[in-house]
């Protein structure tokens, strides 16, 4: 098992690898740069070269590849290991000191700024409403399952299918019009922009609860309850397809109680695609969904991703990208370690 | 292996309640002991006597602690504006400020040699007291008023304080930060993106390139630039040329003072609430990047007693419905409003009464491409100008009371002609005829000019510019007879398409564009836009293209450009810009102007504000019902 683990994060390397070479030199691929335009108008070719130049945009690509993994220089004490701009001071540390680089947009903010000021929230936000999706997509996915064809399956399924089809898009201005402009009951935006809010993942004494709850409860809701609907169709699929497997029907003729074969032999099995998606789902929730970030005004890290790539910021669209990457690779291996719980038949070795 | 199995799902469990715990814990209970005094009353009985005790006991009392009100702070009760940015502004630092909303704040940050006068649009006085100018115009000399405190305001405490040099005196704002802040915006290492417009200072062109007028390496350096402090409330700007738009320049952001001490000390950071100084009517309080900026009132400015906002709230909204929903709760004070709730707007007898239709200093237009065929006609251009029923889209696609443009500088910007007095208008037999005498002359049907130009309107992606290119499209189908196709690009991608030097074969015919103003006058439009030699000049007036052997100009427009910009007599200048406007748009159609924006915005009675003719933002010109706003939010 800990042979497993660390083989596959061994094996994360060319991922991440792979994945970093190819954002850096397809970014840089799109046609125009950071710093050809300002609003409607170009910039002179000589602003331009002066702001290349100060981004070390004038280097080859090969040359800023280098700058971008492993830093301008490095230095022991006096002893220069390589600098490759002797005439200034280092610029960029490397993605591999922890250094993600500046960004050309917010100047004066570096990426590890833009993300550790954003991703608090995305993954608040996130979590809330997998949560949610569990909490409520679970319990009706099951139901639906052992009252296959009963009016309770139908009404379940109905109202998964609706929550399945209507975007966030739809709901989340709907939600704010509702409860927020017409019955006044929780704020329309301001999550994460005006306190209470978490500045980071910990928690500042007398912190207060039940404003921080109100701003979030209409963002998780939209968000949780798509989810929630695709948990519940998933699991109703999949739930009906284990109760009629084999071992079920050996339980069943064993004499076990109908609780018990469904409980603990076939509630179990039946949850693997339930995990499946939510991996790669966590990831990508927790990093930030730009539609629900957008229309309640989130200060998330969805908008980054957008944004960044309009903007050619370069160094943001490849941060964004590597802390989504990394979040990927890690929850498909917390899924993987999760089948081998969920189904004995797996085994790592 | 059961326990390795185990011993995993209890660490999974664990690192996932350690997530859940940070947003899902509830406040835990408090035990407290406390010692407390009673007075037990007892009656014996039998005995007619009640006798009192004192008995002192130990009590554990288990006290849930619960912070039911957030704590009063520094903000509460003081006159506060809510406002909308609608974005993280990029930098506030006057030097690398490129947008309005970063200009806005800095606008109220910082103080500059002049300002514009909120309502009329004049150049006043605000650091600089008065000017003068030499007999030849390349000589500018400012007195400067030598009160304006630098100030340091501490986050933490609330507190605004004068900040003293190394020897402990107090700092005032004086020429020496305008020779620095002038110098920083020009120095090439700094990378300012709006550094060009300062190529009109002597010897800033050089030295911000690095490059003198023939390639070669500078041999120039900072001290050679056309600024100079003469004394503490003297300074004096040397130019290239003469200029008679220069007090507006001199009043840009990008020329204000910059505290030096703080920007050696901090670097780029310097920006950051609590590291930087200022010298504006407001200070920095608060910045969560992303989110919120709080600003608050610079006690110690000179003009404090009439600045009545003490606070400003600023959210980073960028979903304007979710910001007019804001507007709705009471929660903003002064708003957009989106587009699809123009007509609610309109219909509600409450919001109808609030809402305002303000210019806004820019123009949308449509620019031919002069060298592709079939528009290196002129008279095609002209077809092509006459036959846009501007008014018709504004009133029916637009809404928002756009003022239909018939020539390029919007009303409010020195030298610009009243809309409609110059240029082409709208008139459909005119267009009809003009293409008609170019069919004519090639001997040519409509069908056969139809299939012989593949005409191609681009825009950028987006769903108002494609709205206007279908009604255009369709305007110019049914006065004319004409196809065009539309085509949209990604915006980098689009602004490399219609670049001056672009292949002519992947260039667009007529493309769209805007501009707005940076300084109030007609040099920043007609002269920086289309002038063939000067300007960006992206549609290729004169043959300025790869295609072309030569360029055949300098027309009657450029020279007339050119010069007006030179000329020091007012009313010649404006002369002279209107004529060259009826030229660029009537004679040569070089282009077609289609309409000068307007912001649609919503004010609740409570405020008293400003439109500015340059748009921006006087937030300290502005004035809150106090009590009536503390009403509407009961």
């Amino acid at each position: 098992m800990l042979r497993f683990i660390i083989r596959r994060i061994l094996g994360f390397i060319p991922v991440l690898l792979g994945v970093v070479i190819f954002t850096f030199f397809m970014a840089r691929a799109i046609p125009g740069g950071p710093f050809d335009f300002v609003g409607d108008r170009s910039l002179p070719p000589s602003v331009v070269k002066n702001l290349e130049a100060k981004y070390h945009l004038d280097w080859s690509q090969g040359k800023q590849f280098v700058s971008y993994m492993i830093g301008d220089e490095m230095k022991i004490g006096s002893f220069t290991i390589y600098d490759l701009d002797p005439s200034a001071p280092a610029y960029s540390y490397g993605v591999l000191r922890g250094d993600l680089g500046p960004s050309f947009r917010y100047r004066g903010q570096t990426v590890n700024d833009i993300i550790s000021q954003t991703f608090p929230l995305s993954a608040q936000l996130g979590i809330m409403a997998i949560i949610l999706g569990l909490i409520i997509g679970i319990p009706a996915g099951i139901i639906s399952a052992l009252k296959q064809n009963t009016w309770l399956d139908y009404s379940a399924t109905f109202v998964a299918v609706l929550g399945v089809s209507i975007p966030s898009l739809v709901m989340a201005p709907l939600l704010i019009w509702i409860f927020s402009v017409k019955l006044g009951w929780f704020p329309a935006a301001t999550w994460g922009a005006k306190p209470p809010y978490f500045q980071n993942m910990f928690l500042t004494p007398g912190f207060d609860w039940g404003n921080y709850f109100m701003h979030a409860v209409m963002p998780v809701f939209a968000l949780g309850t798509g989810l929630s609907a695709s948990f519940a169709r998933l699991m109703r699929a999949s739930l009906l397809q284990v109760i009629r497997e084999d071992y079920i029907r050996t339980a069943r003729a064993k004499g076990l109680h109908e609780r018990a074969v469904i409980y603990s032999h076939a509630l179990k099995n039946s949850l693997i695609p339930v995990v499946t998606i939510i991996g790669p789902m966590f990831a990508g929730l927790i990093t930030g969904t730009l539609v629900i970030e957008q229309i309640f005004g989130l200060n998330g890290m969805g908008k980054h991703f957008v944004q960044s790539i309009t903007n050619r910021d370069y160094a943001v669209v490849l941060g964004t990208i590597l802390i989504y990457t990394i979040l990927l690779v890690f929850s498909n291996l917390l899924v993987d370690l999760m089948y081998g719980w969920l189904d004995p038949r797996i085994r790592f070795d | 292996m059961f326990s390795k199995r185990t011993l995993l799902l209890v660490v999974v469990i664990a690192m996932l309640a350690a997530v859940a715990a940070q947003c899902g814990a509830a406040p835990t209970p408090e035990t407290v002991t406390v010692v407390q005094t009673v007075v037990v009353t007892k009656e014996v009985k039998g005995e007619t006597v009640t006798v009192v005790e004192t008995v002192e006991k130990e009590v554990v009392v288990t006290k849930e602690v619960q912070v039911e009100v957030a704590p009063a702070t520094r903000y509460d009760g003081k006159v506060t504006l809510n406002l909308n940015l609608g974005t993280e502004p990029p930098t506030l630092d006057p030097a690398l400020a490129t947008d309005t909303t970063s200009v806005n704040l800095d606008r109220n940050l910082f103080v500059g040699l002049t300002e514009f006068d909120p309502v009329t649009g004049d150049v006043s006085p605000m650091l600089a007291t008065d000017w003068s100018v030499s007999d030849d115009g390349l000589t500018w000399t400012f007195n400067l008023r030598n009160d304006i405190p630098w100030v340091h305001y501490d986050p933490a405490t609330g507190e605004t304080v004068q900040v003293t040099d190394g020897d402990g005196n107090p700092r005032f704002v004086n020429a020496y930060d305008v020779e620095y802040g002038a110098k920083r915006t020009i120095n090439p290492e700094t990378a300012s993106d709006y550094a060009y417009v300062t190529y009109i200072i002597k010897n800033a062109m050089e030295i911000n390139t690095g490059e003198d007028a023939d390639g070669n390496p500078t041999e120039l350096t900072l001290d050679d630039v056309g600024v100079k402090a003469l004394d503490e409330s003297t300074v004096q700007f040397t130019l290239e040329n003469p200029a008679g738009y220069f007090p507006a320049i001199a009043g840009m952001w990008i020329l204000r003072p910059q505290p030096q001490w703080t920007i050696e000390q901090y670097g780029e950071r310097w920006i950051e609430a609590g590291l930087i100084d200022t010298n504006g009517p407001y200070v920095l309080d608060e910045w969560i990047h992303g989110g919120s900026m709080r600003l608050v009132k610079n006690p110690l400015w000179i003009n404090a007693d009439n600045v009545q906002i003490e606070v400003i709230d600023l959210l980073m909204i960028q979903e304007a419905s979710t910001a007019f929903a804001l507007y709705e709760n009471n929660e903003l004070d002064t708003t957009g409003v989106p587009s699809p709730e123009l007509d609610r707007v309109k219909a509600d007898p409450v919001l109808s009464e609030q809402l305002r239709i303000a210019p806004v200093p820019c123009t949308y237009y449509y620019g031919f491409v002069n060298t592709k065929p079939p528009f290196d006609d002129v008279r095609v251009r002209r077809a092509f100008s006459a036959a846009i029923d501007r008014q018709g889209l504004v009133d029916n696609v637009l809404k928002g009371g756009q003022i239909p443009a018939t020539s390029f500088a919007p009303p409010g910007i020195f030298g610009a002609p009243e809309p409609g007095t110059v240029g082409l208008g709208y008139d459909p037999e005119y267009a009809k005829a003009q293409l008609q005498d170019f069919l004519d002359e090639k001997g040519m049907t409509l069908d056969e000019f139809n299939s012989t130009y593949d005409i191609v309107l681009g825009h950028n992606t987006s769903e108002g510019h494609a709205r206007i290119a279908a009604a255009i499209q369709q305007m110019w189908k049914d006065n004319l007879g004409t196809e065009v196709r539309v085509e949209n690009q990604e915006w980098k991608v689009y602004l490399k398409t219609i670049k001056k030097n672009t292949p002519i074969e992947d260039e667009f015919s007529i493309y769209r564009l805007g501009w707005c103003a940076d300084y109030p006058d007609e040099n920043n439009w007609v002269y920086e836009v289309f002038n063939s030699e000067a300007g960006s000049n992206r549609v290729r007036r004169n043959c300025a293209d790869p295609t072309c052997e030569e360029t055949t100009g300098p027309s009657k427009f450029d020279e007339l450009t050119a010069a007006a910009g030179i000329e020091q007599d007012p009313q010649k200048r404006i002369e002279m810009y209107k004529e060259a406007e009826d030229i660029l748009a009537r004679e040569e159609a070089a282009y077609a102007p289609i309409y000068h924006y307007t912001s649609v915005g919503v004010t609740k009675p409570w405020l008293t504000r400003n439109y500015p003719t340059l748009g921006g933002a006087d937030w300290y010109n502005w004035k809150i019902d106090v009590e009536a706003k503390n009403a509407a939010m009961q």
